[in-house]
């Protein structure tokens, strides 16, 4: 038996990258597909050098299209299986994720955002968030969990393995290239020493016994040839998406008790939001923050709180208002303002977010 | 006899020196492939595709139209301009990863159909611009990111034998060689072949160059060379394998 | 009067992020401000744009020759871009001193290949950079067996730590434990490095005898 990758805690400097390598070992992932894409190939580099010592698996894969199709294939037998993409393959990977929307596949998906559209930067943004919540030809019937720091990239890599198996959805962890390269001390942690207890795998095929035997055989469709048979599959799986969505749905807030602007962003742009709030306020602004962990299922009933105190919301993103959207949707009715901050493909700074919110203040 | 100029004529002087690594095998490429056009007279109907990968720094090579496409699809690209203007000579020009693993679908069906582009694909046996992963080229044992300990051949495939494929599934009239930077002379030859078999409308041409990386390779001159010549002559053999017309034979 | 020594050639190696970049830059700029002439080398291959690019103006005003890429030069396109700079592997014939930043890899150690005359510089010195909060080199054990799997090792350098979260103790207990591997591997630890904060506190060598450098934290500004 091999020995557990992380025995109790350790405090540690690493790459973002490496921690979801890490993070997937200590949540007994047993397999990882992949294909080369900046600005997540250490995922597979440390993955790679790792497993032998570990008994896991690896498959470099032809594009991204297979290695989301070998994920399915992976997740199928029952295995905890992932992949790791970004930009132009996060484009290709939709294809597979729609068939394991379609069939409630718990594939697990890393996605480190690179700038869009097209090949455009290997190096950052915040531009995949439409694609990875709404993406595919269907209903968006996803997880979407959207990182700030090494912790929690190493915390919800753990989860997401935990969320897709329980619900049956496939599941995101939604990282950047800053994320992916930037160095910081986390602490890793064997799951079970925290309590943490992973939910456990199931095959949907190969399983023992001789089919339409012992056990009736697995026939799995993502066809239908009615419009009224797609119907109610669909009110299935949206009744059992809108059940689950508060038990899933995630957020971080302060100070919105009294404020009158609110800045709402996500990802590792709340870095910088965060730092500019606490600046603010000690400069006398009446301020506050909302950050929403999950992109999808959103965190509707708090957002729509905030949003029915405050009288402006300022969303501030790495894209051209893919977070807005998300966030004018759900808080459709309210009086308050919508103001924007965007920079498509671009970092921002506490500063520039002081700026802003002094330009608005006047 | 002629001393034959540095730079192509259609090499285009205000973005050199170029920007692939020093010791690259791409120049040499790009230069056999600079040498046919100005030979053939065609630098004015040479539309040249790049795809993603170091053959991307290839984007404003040329005085020649060019058009820097996605990882995989620069044989759709140009296949899809010259079926709608067949007086463009169209040029896919790519890696291995671009040709055999992400973009292997178009390539077999560019093939098969006997598409009439000419499709240059580079050899170096890793991905170079992602910081040198494995590729279907790598060969077995070969260190790369992703095969840390060695390409295990049992459980990730041999190198991809591409020149060998595209003959055995094109139809006739189909031009395939596979040549190598050390045969400069041969490997213009051979590309200035597929050019012209594609400007005679036969069918579809294919020449796989066997080139240099030694960043990724880690390697100095003297092994750069060594690693070609010895290690990579051992799994690709350089030769014509599909020569259009009466002269048609196989291994000619 | 100054007076200076032969000539200085170092290459640092190691372990992705184990600190390469930050003791190569303070190397360099301790050598300048004692009057020496100094070129800096970026060899990171695999992140050639991650690395020493948004600084090389600020280090060039400090009086050292950066031989890395620019943003201007950057192809900008797809991905990481042109990987290898043309001069830097020249850089051993330049004269003063030298300072190689070698970048990470399964073999990258073996980028010293890539430059001309590497195997046969008598001043070069290799040396390894060793954080002891990276996972893959946090025990003796581990330490020993990645160093052994480097081509060549002339000594270590200490440099644990835990970004801003760097306390005495972890830089204390890396000077043990490369300490420790150093020994068993046969060669010297030549400094242990540590932020100004802590380098003050241990004072000009460590438990172990060995000389402390300070640093100056550049490259987290390297990212934004």
């Amino acid at each position: 038996m091999p020995e557990k990758p992380i025995q109790g805690e350790k405090r540690v400097f690493v790459t973002g990258n490496e921690v979801v390598a890490w993070a997937a070992l200590a949540a007994g992932a047993e397999i990882m597909y992949g294909y080369p894409i900046t600005p997540q190939n250490e995922i597979m580099h440390y993955w790679t050098r790792m497993i032998p010592k570990y008994g896991r698996r690896f498959l470099q894969t032809e594009d991204e299209l297979s290695a989301g199709f070998t994920t399915v294939g992976g997740v199928l037998a029952g295995r905890r299986a992932f992949t790791a993409t970004a930009g132009p393959g996060n484009t290709l990977m939709q294809e597979p994720i729609s068939m394991a929307e379609a069939m409630r596949l718990p594939i697990v998906v890393v996605v480190q955002q690179r700038g869009g559209p097209s090949t455009a930067t290997v190096i950052y943004s915040q531009q995949e968030v439409t694609l990875t919540t709404l993406g595919g030809n269907g209903e968006g019937l996803r997880v979407v969990y959207s990182t700030a720091t090494h912790q929690e990239l190493f915390d919800y890599t753990i989860k997401s393995f935990n969320t897709a198996w329980k619900y049956r959805f496939p599941t995101f962890v939604l990282g950047d290239g800053y994320q992916a390269k930037m160095r910081e001390s986390l602490t890793f942690y064997d799951p079970a020493e925290r309590g943490i207890e992973m939910v456990p795998t199931d095959a949907y095929v190969g399983r023992p016994g001789m089919p339409g035997v012992d056990r009736p055989p697995k026939h799995m469709r993502n066809t239908y040839n009615m419009e009224e048979e797609l119907y109610e599959v669909l009110q299935g799986y949206l009744a059992d998406f809108a059940k689950a969505a508060p038990e899933i749905a995630e957020h971080e807030t302060f100070d919105t008790e009294d404020a009158d602007l609110v800045i709402i962003s996500h990802g590792v742009v709340s870095r910088a939001c965060k730092m500019a709030v606490r600046d603010l306020r000690e400069q006398g602004y009446k301020v506050g923050y909302f950050r929403p962990i999950t992109l999808r299922p959103m965190p509707e009933k708090e957002l729509q709180e905030v949003a029915g105190k405050a009288k402006q919301l300022l969303v501030v993103e790495s894209a051209q208002g893919q977070l807005a959207r998300l966030v004018k949707e759900v808080i459709y009715g309210s009086t308050a303002e919508m103001l924007s901050l965007f920079k498509p493909g671009v970092g921002i700074t506490s500063e520039e977010v002081i700026a802003r919110v002094k330009e608005i203040k006047g | 006899m002629t001393v034959q100029p540095a730079m192509p004529k259609c090499w285009r002087v205000e973005t050199k020196p170029h920007k692939f690594c020093p010791g690259c095998g791409h120049g040499l490429v790009l230069k056999a492939l600079g040498q046919a056009i100005d030979e053939l007279g065609i630098q004015d109907k040479v539309v040249f595709g790049c795809d993603i990968g170091c053959s991307l720094l290839s984007w404003d090579f040329f005085n020649m139209d060019t058009v820097q496409t996605h990882h995989g699809r620069t044989n759709p690209v140009i296949t899809g301009m010259k079926r709608a203007n067949s007086d463009i000579i169209g040029v896919a020009y790519m890696g291995d990863g671009g040709g055999y693993a992400i973009g292997a679908q178009h390539l077999v069906s560019s093939a098969t159909r006997n598409e009439r582009i000419t499709a240059i694909l580079v050899n170096n046996t890793q991905y170079g611009m992602t910081g040198g992963q494995m590729a279907p080229t790598t060969m077995p044992g070969q260190k790369t990111e992703t095969s840390p300990y060695g390409r295990d051949a049992e459980t990730t495939g041999s190198p991809t034998q591409g020149p060998e494929m595209v003959a055995a599934i094109a139809p006739e009239g189909a031009y395939v060689a596979r040549g190598s930077v050390a045969n400069m002379k041969q490997l213009k030859g051979y590309i200035k072949k597929a050019l012209e078999n594609q400007m005679a409308g036969n069918g579809f041409s294919f020449v796989e160059a066997l080139s240099l990386c030694p960043t990724n390779w880690r390697t100095n001159a003297k092994d750069t060379w060594k690693f070609l010549e010895e290690d990579m002559y051992k799994y690709f053999k350089v030769g014509e394998l599909r020569v259009p017309g009466p002269r048609e034979k196989e291994g000619q | 009067m100054v007076i200076i020594g032969p000539r200085i050639i170092e290459a640092y190696v190691g372990e992705y992020a184990s600190g390469k970049s930050e003791v190569a830059v303070n190397r360099a700029l301790d050598l300048a401000e004692t009057g020496r002439q100094v070129t800096l080398v970026d060899l990171d291959i695999v992140e050639p744009c991650y690395t020493l690019r948004p600084i090389k103006k600020e280090l060039e005003q400090k009086g050292i020759t950066v031989l890395a890429w620019e943003t201007r030069d950057m192809v900008g396109l797809g991905e990481t871009g042109n990987i290898l700079k043309a001069e830097n592997r020249w850089a051993l014939r330049r004269t003063g001193d030298i300072i190689l930043d070698i970048g990470y890899g399964v073999e990258g150690a073996k980028t010293l290949n890539l430059l001309e005359d590497a195997g046969s510089d008598p001043d070069l010195k290799v040396y390894a950079v060793v954080n002891i909060a990276r996972p893959m080199t946090g025990s003796i054990a581990e330490i020993v067996q990645y160093i052994r799997e480097l081509n060549r090792v002339d000594g270590l350098i200490n440099n644990s730590h835990l970004g801003d979260d760097t306390d005495l103790e972890i830089v204390q207990e890396g000077v043990r434990v490369v300490g420790e591997a150093a020994r068993i591997l046969g060669i010297p630890v030549v400094a242990t490095t540590a932020v100004v904060e802590f380098a003050d506190r241990i004072g000009p060598v460590d438990g172990a005898g060995n000389p402390v450098r300070k640093l100056v934290r550049y490259m987290p500004r390297t990212l934004w």
